[in-house]
């Protein structure tokens, strides 16, 4: 039994110091955001702020039209999600519950939907969209994701666990296939619907890469974006890193109460995900 | 009902995907007003061009670096949580919190800690009194920095598919070795991980697809320098296809990139048929 004790209180030394050293980025740019620019760079170690500066956060607020970016990224990535789960679960319904042929053929381009990058086809969708004079607007930041065939695949999963007899009885009884998807499919297949909308809400809300090319405009950016422009803003005037932390600050706070809320979903989508194999 | 992602994954995947291809046989700069046709010779371009040769195995470096490392501490990490110790889920909410921050956010933070004068990490090394190291501007050490980062990242994400699968593994059969007297080691060599095989191959492929889409930390933190020192294949790509609007080899380096994750996601279903073991 002894030795059963010592292993794990050696598992809760590992863990406690794993956390603490993930942790340290965080505490970092926290740390950073409330400090003077001296603190960040004195000359000796300061690991803990030598005066507290909360001003740092309003002026940062200011520093850029952030209220505009978090409207941006919030409407944007609210539409992805929104289309995401209507064209998901009217796939996985059609998948699992409507019997037809080349089922297998379907199954194999949502495979491709999953295993290509928008890095190696944006130029094409740029082109594309250009074409119909939607970059630099709401639509390019959209149109591009109101499918994903993770969706698909994680509604699947939850639909299959579904009685297909009550399907069928719903059928018998005249029912049309949208109301049987409304009112018997989607509320028994609540968390799967919950973790996909938190997931790629998450996962929408961090990508850089095709907003940097889909947007120009400073009106059009979203958080990355913005983040990611920060630096050069104000390279002009000295490098303001407390206020590049701050503004960092603000916007990892609405991802980490997402995940604080959900996190059983997200737990679940990883493990659903990973299961099947 | 299908029809309306059916609709999607041809005009944003699978449209794309070909006119990529053909673009790939095309010089073009948007300006001139019509491409011209030059054959293979963009590929040939690729081949020759140091840059891209480099951003290549920037990219091939980093998924071997997130192999090496961000696996085995994922499956180290599972293990220790799966011992089913107090506070186990506040460990597990904790070490899988990074993967929810954008990838910009915490390459801006780590830019902050890795600054070579006043950086955290260097000035914990001068306290052990080591000589600072350059993590950002020495081409030697930079891509060094960038997998720092994508295995603070994701290393939380693995850990959970590894947990995901340890959980499943039915206690009876642990029992089972317990009793013939297999040593813990054999345990965990033998049983345990031939049962979590399906989620180590998925994690093994996830990881190797991810490595490869590096971009956003090398964008805010390098810039892909110094002198190309971490431009992955993505970053390549951007750089070429949008900041240069060099559109023919971009979209050439696109087809590279795609044939790539093709060969590991051929890799994934065909080998995985094989190695994985399914019951048990």
């Amino acid at each position: 039994m002894q030795r059963v004790r010592v292993r794990r209180m050696a598992g809760h030394l590992i863990l406690m110091v794993a956390c603490g050293l993930c942790l340290i980025p965080l505490y970092w740019m926290l740390r950073s955001a409330v400090s003077t620019n001296g603190d960040i760079f004195s000359p000796s170690l300061q690991f803990f702020p030598s005066r507290l500066e909360w001003s740092n956060f309003a002026q940062a607020w200011r520093a850029e039209p952030f209220a505009i970016f978090f409207f941006n990224s919030f409407a944007s990535n609210a539409a992805i999600v929104a289309c995401q789960l209507v064209t998901s679960a009217l796939a996985a319904y059609s998948l699992v519950f409507v019997e037809y042929r080349f089922k297998q053929a379907v199954f194999f381009v949502m495979l491709i939907g999953m295993m290509v990058p928008m890095q190696a086809t944006f130029i094409p969708i740029y082109n594309l969209l250009s074409v119909v004079h939607l970059i630099n607007t709401y639509g390019a930041l959209i149109l591009p994701f109101v499918g994903s065939a993770f969706g698909v695949f994680l509604l699947r999963q939850a639909f299959s666990a579904i009685p297909k007899e009550m399907v069928r009885a719903a059928r018998v009884d005249g029912a049309n296939e949208f109301y049987i998807l409304w009112k018997i499919v989607l509320p028994n297949a609540k968390p799967a619907l919950t973790t996909l909308l938190l997931l790629n809400f998450v996962y929408h809300y961090n990508a850089l890469f095709w907003p940097l090319i889909a947007t120009n405009s400073t009106n059009m950016r979203v958080i990355p974006v913005a983040l990611s422009y920060f630096l050069s803003q104000d390279a002009g005037q000295g490098l303001q890193w407390n206020l590049m932390m701050a503004a960092d600050v603000f916007s990892v706070v609405p991802v980490l109460l997402l995940f604080l809320v959900g996190q059983r979903y997200f737990v679940q989508g990883v493990a659903s995900l990973s299961n099947k194999g | 009902m299908i029809a309306p992602y059916l609709v999607f994954v041809a005009v944003f995947v699978i449209g794309p995907l070909v006119y990529v291809a053909v673009l790939s046989t095309y010089r073009w700069n948007l300006l001139s007003p019509r491409p011209v046709e030059v054959g293979f010779r963009n590929y040939v371009y690729l081949w020759n061009s140091s840059v891209f040769r480099e951003s290549v195995s920037n990219s091939l470096l980093l998924a071997i670096g997130m192999f090496v490392f961000s696996l085995p501490l994922g499956f180290f990490f599972a293990v220790l949580l799966n011992m089913k110790l107090r506070g186990t889920v506040i460990y597990r909410s904790i070490l899988f919190s990074s993967y929810v921050i954008p990838l910009t956010a915490s390459g801006l933070v780590f830019t902050l800690l890795l600054n070579t004068h006043d950086g955290l990490l260097n000035r914990v090394l001068e306290q052990f009194g080591l000589q600072p190291i350059d993590w950002l501007g020495s081409s030697h050490d930079a891509l060094w920095s960038v997998l720092m980062v994508s295995v603070w990242q994701y290393v939380g994400y693995y850990m959970l598919i590894f947990l995901a699968g340890l959980q499943n593994v039915p206690e009876s059969l642990l029992d089972a070795c317990r009793v013939d007297g297999g040593s813990r080691w054999r345990t965990l060599w033998h049983v345990t991980l031939p049962c979590i095989s399906p989620n180590v191959f998925f994690a093994i492929v996830v990881c190797l697809i991810q490595s490869f889409q590096t971009f956003d930390q090398v964008y805010v933190m390098t810039g892909g320098g110094p002198d190309n020192a971490t431009s992955t294949l993505t970053y390549y790509l951007f750089n070429k296809g949008f900041q240069m609007v060099d559109i023919g080899p971009a979209a050439a380096a696109s087809v590279v990139l795609l044939v790539i994750l093709a060969l590991l996601s051929f890799l994934q279903m065909s080998l995985g048929r094989r190695w994985v073991v399914d019951e048990f």
